[in-house]
Parts: C-alpha cells; sequence; structure tokens
C-alpha cells in the first residue's frame, strides 16, 4: 500500500476538521464569550463533529440498510432531544 | 455460508449484514443511555451544595490531552478500517494497536483527573453535581476499558486468523462502538467541561 | 452466625416462614424429581441450551403464567386485607412490601416476558424466517430475564422485600426509609432482567428488517408484526433510561452518592422524572403486541381482511412517538407551573386520537362479519368496550387540573386496571388460546376457555369498577387500612369477590390446560382456525427449520388468499438449510448473572468481583469462539416432511 491508500484524503479532511472544530469550541473559553454565544458556538461545533465521525468515519449511509441506520440515529436523536430538554423543563424550567 | 464478493469483506454475508445492522441499533440505545446521563447532568449541575462548582475544579491542560488523545484515535481506527479493506493486514494491525495506544492514554490521563478530583475535594459522595460529574465521566471511562480489552481481542484474532469474513465484520463493528465513543466524548468536551469553564 | 443474620427477614410472620418453607420444599421437591426421572440431560439439550426461537418462546410464557400466579397471590391478599375495616390480616409494612412486587411482577416478569414469549414464537413465523437475527441472543435474553426474576422472587424469603411501591420513589426508596435489602433487589433484579429486555429489542428490529420472505414489503406485514416491529423500537430507546435509573438508585443506595437524596443537593423528583420518562413508554411495549394480537384474531374470525391497515400502521408509529412525550403526567402534582402541565396535558390527550382510530377500524372489521365467538374472539370483544372505558377515564386523568382531584386516589388504580387488564392480560390469554394449537399441535378446550373467560371478564370488572367510585370518594390507594366511618366498605368487600372471581377464571385457565393435553383431540389440521398469516402455512407442531421451503408472500394475508386460489407459497426444492448451533454460555451467563445480583444486593463485594469476572470470560469466550453452526441436508428435509405430513394427513 502507498501512502495515498494508506492515508485517503477524506478521513485526513476529516480528522482535520474535527481538530479545527476542536479549536473552534477551546475558543469559547479563550476568548471568554458570553453564556449565550458560547453555547450557540459549542451546539454547533458538536453537531458537526458528530457529523463528521457519522458520514465520514463511520460510513453510515454505504450499505443497503441506509434507511434503517439513518432512520435508527435520527429517532436516537429524537429520543435524546426530548428526554435532555423535557427533564429540564419539567425539574428545573417549569417552575416559576 | 454464502460469501457476496462484491461488497466489502465485512459485510459480505447475510449474518455479518445483520450483525452490522443490529450494533448500530444497539449504538441507538446507547445515544439513549448517555443523553439520560447528560440529562441528570444538566439537571444537577448547579445543585453543587457545599462542594465546588465545575470551574473550580476543571483544567483545560488534561482535558485537552484526552480530546486530542481520542480524535486522534478516532483518526487512526478509521485507517485501519480503510487498510483492512485493501486487505493489507499489517497495515491494518498497526493502525489498530496505534489506536489501542491512544485509547490507553486517554484512559491513563482520565484516571489521574479522578484521583485530582478525589484530592481536591470533589469526590463522589461530596454532592449531586460531583456525583453525576464522575457518574457520567466514569461510564465514557468504563465504554473505553472495555473497548481497549475488545479491541485486543480482535487485534489477536487477526493476527492468527487473518483477514476473513468474521474477523473483519467483528473489526468494522469494534470501529463503529470506537467511533461512538468519540462522538459521546465531544458532547462531554462541550457540555461539560466548556461550558463549565465559561 | 453474624455473617448470616444479613440473609433474614427483618419484618417475617407466620405467611412469610410459610412461604420460605414452601419454597424451599419446593426447590427440593424439583431437584430430586428431575434427578429421579433421570431429565437433567433432557432438560440440558432441549432446553436449556436450545437457541431455537419456538422453544425460549414456550420457556418465557411458562415463566410469565408461573409469575402471574406470583402476582396474583399478592393481589388476592392485598384485596382480601382491605376487604373490611381495620382488617389486620397484614401490617402496614407487609402490605407494602405486597403491592410493590405485586406492581414490579405483574410488569416486568408477567405481561413483558408472556408477550415477548408470544413475539419469539409468532414474528419469525409469520415473515417466513427460519429463526430470528441473533439466535444465541436471544437465549441470553431469555436467561438473564428468567435468573433477573428469579432474583427479586426470592428477595420475600431471603433478605426482605421491596417495599417502596413499583414506582420506587425517592425519598421512600433510600437507605434511610428503606432500610432492608428489599430496593436492592429491585435495583439489581430489574436492571439484569432490563438487560435481557433490550437485547430482546435489538434482536427483533433486525429481525424483522432483515428476514422477512421474498415479496413481503414491510406495508405487506402482518398487524402483528408491525405490533412487534414498533414495540421493539420503544424497548430500545426506552430502556437505557430505565438502565441509567436502576444504576444511580445503586449507587446512592450502596455508594453513598447524592443523586435522589435530601440533602447535599441531590433531587428525589429526578426520579420520579426518570423513572417515568422509560415507564410511560413502557405502558406501549405492554399494550401495542395486545393490538396486534387483537388484529390477528378479529380479522380471523370476522373472516374479513383488517380494516385500514395503513391507519392502523400510522397509528402504531405515531404512538411510539407520542409514547415519550407525555411522561410528567404521572407527577402533575409535582408542582410545575401551568405551562408544563399544559404542555403534557396535550400530548396526552393527542394519544386518544391514534388510540381510538384503532377502536374504530376493529369496529370497521367486525362491521357486516360472520362472526365466529371462539375464546380467543371473546377475548377480543370484551377487550373492546372494557379498553375503552380505560381510555376514557385517561383522558378524564390527563386534565391536570382534575388530576389533583383524582391523584393517588382508587380511581387511577382502577383507570390502569381497565386499561392492562383488557388490554395486555386478556390478549395474552387470546394469544395464548389462538396460537396453542400451532405449538403443541391440539386445541385447548372451548368449553373450559369459556367458563374462564366469563369469570375472568365478570370478575375483573366486579375488582376493579368500585374502585372508581371509592376513588372519587378519596379513598387513596396504597393504604393498608381504612376505618370503617369512611364508608369504603362495602365496595372494597365488593372487589374481594371479584377479585375471587378472577381466581376463579385462572383456576379454569389452568384446569384447561391438563384436561386439554390429557384429553383434547390430537392431529388437528395445522390451520385449525382458518386463518391468514404465514403461521398457519406451516405444519404443527413447527419443524425445527419452520419452513422447509422459504414461502413467497404478495400481500398482507397471504396465506389466506393462496388457500383461496392466489398463488402458491411454496415454489421450488428444498435446499440445504443452515441453522445455529446450541449453547449452553447463555445459561450459565444468567446463573453467573444471578450470583453477580445477589452478591451486589447484599454487597458482598468478593463475590460481586468474582462474578463480574465471571461475566466477562463469557464474553471473551464467545469473542475467540468458532461457530459456524450446523446444516440440515435435503435427505433429511425430506423425512422431516413426510413424517409431519403423516401426521396431519
Amino acid at each position: 500500500m502507498n501512502m495515498k491508500q494508506l492515508f485517503p484524503r477524506g478521513h485526513v479532511m476529516g480528522f482535520i476538521f474535527s481538530m479545527v472544530l476542536t479549536a473552534v469550541a477551546l475558543g469559547v473559553v479563550v476568548y471568554e464569550l458570553s453564556f449565550k454565544t458560547g453555547m450557540i458556538v459549542l451546539l454547533v461545533t458538536a453537531f458537526m463533529q458528530a457529523g463528521v465521525q457519522l458520514v465520514m468515519f463511520m460510513h453510515a449511509g454505504e450499505s443497503e440498510d441506509k434507511k434503517a441506520i439513518y432512520t435508527n440515529v435520527y429517532y436516537a436523536l429524537f429520543i435524546a432531544l426530548v428526554t435532555i430538554f423535557g427533564t429540564l423543563l419539567t425539574m428545573i424550567w417549569g417552575y416559576q | 455460508m454464502k460469501i457476496d464478493n462484491s461488497l466489502p469483506l465485512e459485510y459480505s454475508t447475510e449474518e455479518n449484514r445483520l450483525k452490522i445492522l443490529g450494533f448500530w441499533i444497539f449504538l441507538g440505545a446507547e445515544i439513549a443511555l448517555f443523553a439520560t446521563l447528560f440529562a441528570t447532568y444538566f439537571t444537577l449541575v448547579d445543585r453543587t451544595a457545599n462542594g465546588p462548582v465545575g470551574g473550580d475544579i476543571f483544567e483545560v491542560t488534561p482535558v485537552l490531552i484526552e480530546t486530542i488523545l481520542l480524535l486522534t484515535s478516532s483518526f487512526t481506527i478509521g485507517l485501519g478500517i480503510n487498510a483492512m479493506r485493501h486487505g493489507s493486514k499489517n497495515a491494518m494491525m498497526i493502525f489498530f494497536i496505534i489506536t489501542l495506544a491512544l485509547g490507553a492514554g486517554f484512559l491513563g490521563t482520565e484516571i489521574y483527573e479522578f484521583k485530582h478530583y478525589v484530592h481536591i475535594g470533589a469526590g463522589l459522595q461530596v454532592s449531586a453535581f460531583t456525583s453525576i460529574l464522575l457518574t457520567l465521566l466514569g461510564t465514557h471511562g468504563a465504554h473505553v476499558t472495555l473497548g481497549l480489552f475488545w479491541g485486543t481481542f480482535i487485534v489477536l484474532q487477526v493476527k492468527k486468523r487473518g483477514l476473513t469474513p468474521e474477523t473483519t465484520n467483528k473489526a468494522f463493528i469494534y470501529s463503529l462502538y470506537w467511533h461512538f465513543l468519540d462522538v459521546v466524548w465531544i458532547f462531554i468536551f462541550s457540555f461539560v467541561y466548556l461550558k463549565g469553564m465559561m | 452466625m453474624d455473617y448470616f443474620d444479613r440473609f433474614a427477614v427483618p419484618h417475617s410472620s407466620p405467611m412469610i416462614v410459610g412461604s420460605q418453607i414452601a419454597i424451599a420444599v419446593t426447590v427440593l421437591a424439583i431437584l430430586v424429581g428431575v434427578t429421579y426421572f433421570k431429565k437433567w440431560g433432557y432438560l440440558w439439550r432441549e432446553w436449556f441450551t436450545t437457541v431455537d426461537h419456538k422453544r425460549i418462546g414456550i420457556m418465557y410464557i411458562l415463566a410469565a403464567l408461573l409469575m402471574l400466579f406470583r402476582g396474583g397471590a399478592d393481589a388476592l391478599l392485598m384485596r382480601a386485607q382491605t376487604a373490611i375495616p381495620d382488617n389486620g390480616l397484614l401490617d402496614g409494612q407487609h402490605y407494602n412490601e405486597i403491592f410493590t412486587t405485586h406492581g414490579v411482577v405483574m410488569i416486568l416478569f408477567m405481561a413483558m416476558p408472556f408477550i415477548i414469549g408470544l413475539m419469539n414464537i409468532v414474528t419469525p413465523l409469520q415473515i417466513g424466517a427460519r429463526d430470528v437475527a441473533f439466535p444465541r441472543l436471544n437465549a441470553v435474553s431469555f436467561w438473564l430475564f428468567f435468573w433477573g426474576a428469579m432474583l427479586f422472587n426470592i428477595s420475600f424469603v431471603v433478605g426482605g422485600s421491596p417495599d417502596a411501591g413499583w414506582t420506587a420513589y425517592f425519598p421512600l426508596a433510600s437507605v434511610e426509609f428503606s432500610e432492608s435489602v428489599g430496593m436492592n433487589y429491585y435495583a439489581i433484579a430489574i436492571q439484569i432482567a432490563g438487560i435481557g429486555t433490550l437485547m430482546t429489542g435489538i434482536n427483533f428490529i433486525v429481525t424483522i428488517l432483515k428476514m422477512r420472505a421474498p415479496g413481503m414489503t414491510l406495508m405487506k406485514m402482518p398487524m402483528f408484526t408491525w405490533s412487534i416491529l414498533i414495540t421493539n423500537l420503544i424497548i430500545v430507546f426506552a430502556f437505557p433510561v430505565l438502565t441509567v435509573a436502576l444504576a444511580l438508585m445503586t449507587m446512592d443506595r450502596m455508594f453513598g452518592t447524592n443523586f435522589f437524596t435530601m440533602a447535599n443537593g441531590g433531587s428525589d423528583m429526578l426520579w420520579a422524572n426518570l423513572f417515568w420518562i422509560w415507564g410511560h413508554p413502557e405502558v406501549y411495549i405492554v399494550i401495542l403486541p395486545a393490538f396486534g394480537i387483537y388484529s390477528e384474531i378479529i380479522s380471523t374470525f370476522a373472516r374479513r381482511n383488517l380494516y385500514g391497515y395503513k391507519s392502523m400502521v400510522v397509528s402504531m408509529v405515531a404512538i411510539s412517538v407520542l409514547s415519550f412525550v407525555v411522561w410528567a403526567h404521572h407527577f402533575f402534582t409535582m408542582g410545575h407551573g401551568a405551562m408544563v402541565n399544559g404542555i403534557f396535558s396535550v400530548t396526552t390527550m393527542a394519544i386518544a386520537v391514534p388510540t381510538g382510530i384503532k377502536i374504530f377500524n376493529w369496529l370497521f372489521t367486525l362491521w357486516r362479519g360472520k362472526i365466529e365467538f371462539t375464546v380467543p374472539m371473546l377475548y377480543s370483544l370484551a377487550f373492546i368496550p372494557i379498553f375503552t372505558i380505560g381510555g376514557v377515564t385517561g383522558v378524564m386523568l390527563a386534565m391536570a387540573s382534575a388530576d389533583y382531584q383524582y391523584h393517588n386516589t382508587m380511581f387511577l388504580v382502577a383507570h390502569f386496571h381497565y386499561v392492562l387488564i383488557p388490554g395486555t392480560v386478556f390478549s395474552v390469554l387470546a394469544g395464548f388460546t389462538y396460537w396453542w394449537p400451532k405449538i403443541f399441535n391440539f386445541q385447548l378446550s372451548e368449553r373450559i376457555g369459556k367458563w374462564a373467560f366469563w369469570f375472568i371478564v365478570v370478575g375483573f370488572n366486579v375488582t376493579f369498577f368500585p374502585m372508581f367510585i371509592t376513588g372519587l370518594d378519596g379513598q387513596a390507594r396504597r393504604m393498608y387500612t381504612y376505618s370503617e366511618s369512611t364508608g369504603y366498605g362495602p365496595l372494597n368487600m365488593l372487589s374481594f369477590v371479584g377479585a375471587l372471581g378472577l381466581l376463579l377464571g385462572f383456576a379454569f385457565l389452568v384446569y384447561n390446560i391438563y384436561w386439554s393435553t390429557r384429553y383434547a383431540p390430537r392431529n388437528v389440521s395445522s390451520d385449525p382456525w382458518n386463518a391468514r398469516s404465514l403461521e398457519w402455512a406451516t405444519h404443527s407442531p413447527v419443524p425445527e427449520y419452520n419452513f422447509a421451503i422459504v414461502p413467497e408472500v404478495d400481500s398482507s394475508q397471504a396465506f389466506w388468499d393462496s388457500k383461496n386460489n392466489g398463488p402458491a407459497l411454496f415454489k421450488g426444492k428444498y435446499k440445504e438449510i443452515h441453522m445455529p448451533n446450541n449453547s449452553g454460555v447463555p445459561f450459565i451467563l444468567g446463573i453467573i448473572f444471578f450470583v453477580w445480583g445477589f452478591a451486589m444486593v447484599f454487597s458482598m463485594w468478593i463475590f460481586a468481583i468474582i462474578a463480574t469476572l465471571g461475566i466477562f470470560a463469557c464474553m471473551a469466550h464467545r469473542s475467540f469462539e468458532k461457530d459456524h453452526g450446523h446444516h440440515i441436508t435435503v435427505e433429511e428435509i425430506e423425512e422431516t416432511e413426510k413424517k409431519l405430513r403423516g401426521a396431519n394427513a
């Protein structure tokens, strides 16, 4: 195997991308952003990181079960968001 | 056993395809599991009683080391699977061993971090916040630990049995697990550490 | 001897001592009996090591029936205790323990395994598959459930029962208020069984998605299979929440963490929140398969295609999503503002819409059908009105402001029994009777079955309807007694009489199994009900490989069509069949989990660590094991088929 086969472009790009996203996220602390802006930056970078892993590294869309796998991931994401924000709603935000 | 040669080895039998889909669904369950831990964390994060708050105890350096180690390991295991698909057993094993070494480095740093927390008075029993912090990190750490054993088994099997439909299937599924742990870590890094230090 | 003191029951009573002796004697009798009749080898080869989905299903149902009687005994004791005012049959502590175990046993160790048992037997047959996707994992699921259930069940004779309600609310469930190991049993035993259930969920999703017969698209699946797919989807995403909640409970009780404590920042209501994030979807896990079973039975015995197939599917998908967004209605009185209660009120009421659609679909299926009143059909017909009462009272409870009146009263108890008994219990009894001949090749007696049916249906209503009234009059649930001046006496006595009726009904059920096993005519046809889906297209009893030739399908009732001059199901010749090997590891793993759980319950760390290593050893063994299954040759298939055809000629 030559270097090009050992280190395919997609993987290298994915890695660089994830490092850049980490650096951007870190900026939230370094530049002492306001809580709101900081959270927006973190949400964007975190979900982009997850997307990089899912699509570029885990090959979620490569097989005949692409539809089942994506449905599964979206359903899981829905449950995760409902669990987290629902809990915040019932445990913290719900009290005036 | 029917082997379909038009597909990569890890997808080549029906059994293999079942296992890959099954593992994806398991990862869906894992997402729900970590989401519950995160929900608990966000609920309890300000309930620090007489203990420290996140900003008091988090330090950038070890966290950054952990993040870089884990992200790099996710990259190298991806290269391992790529090498496996090119049929290069040696390259695949080297990348897997590098991955495991990086994973061990992560775990070592995390153990150091835990000892540090206990040392500065942020042990498991101090407050609701420290309880869930260490439980969330610990659950991820336990997954990594399990992954190190699992990965070692797979390297041993590939060494002994070569790249067969079975071993490549196991290695591929293992890579899904490892990438997933990386995703979880990203969320811990962002919404536990960075948010806490903000 | 101090070491052994921990195993004593803190609140012992003659009843518990009697149970201790009875359990010891029964276990001994079983061990001696099996040894005497030299059945260990048979049990090991045919049952303990099996990976066959049909046998695993039978074992699930056997265990569920056992648990039905355990939970039923608890129920009878409760009704007996409250039958008259100021009764002294049970003291407060004992009553607490009994309503706790009744709830846990009935939901987790009776309803769930009964349903999982039926889906094990039926689903692969309905989709024309040879087994489930992961047969070995299926055995692991069963043995984890079984040993988890056993661990939970020994609690009342070793160390003390859990006593904080099946919902285990904190602070009641904390070490301060529940000092015995009872709640440890709760946390650990349910955890073990829950892991098994999660694996079942993954297994059946993959089975249904990937192993359907050629031509069976998703929208041509039988309705029962659809309900199982949706159920398992809910299992996969709901059970991890319970896993976490139970783990946090374990840590609070054993390692001094502060998740749900009253001090150091803990939040007791967080437990209620997490419990119901799992708990409400759980309700749909036990009710959706019931909808599937009724759909099969109603269309079979009304001799009509199921009305509104697409709307049935859409309703179930809608329910699967909605089931995850209503949980806070279990604690409207916790003190949220109007916004939160409003949101959860609306989502809760919204669930009534898809459920109502299903009810209408069943009614339209019956409309102008040639209805045949068999036992399974009787249960299905009784289900519709009774379940509707349960549903309508549910909408009453869904109104947050009105709920302040109903909360924690017998009205609520009546409501959820009106949902779960016609929903789950009737359906599993109907399914059990319906699929029995497929498994055992003879039918249960219709005559005795009808006796059982009438006693159960009438007994049920007599037991639970009065609770709507006493609940509205203010009788609180979970109170072990009340004074005469409250006036609750007569209606509670009526409930007790109804409970005795239920007891008689279940006695008829058992007698029916005994009588039919001995006297029912053998060699009934492989399709005794003139049914519609694929499971009736193969022989009874079903051969190991299910179908000698994989069927080809082109409608949602392919078997019915092929019987009525439609296209043939089985085309082509016999081919060699690949089947999985049996394995003893799942059984052993189950036992190790039991030991691990027992050690954890009593904080015996050395044993717990050894057992943990044993669990990992089993996993490592699986990793390195080479197991390619075995093949059934064409000659063997021909021989088996000839024999089975002879039996059914």
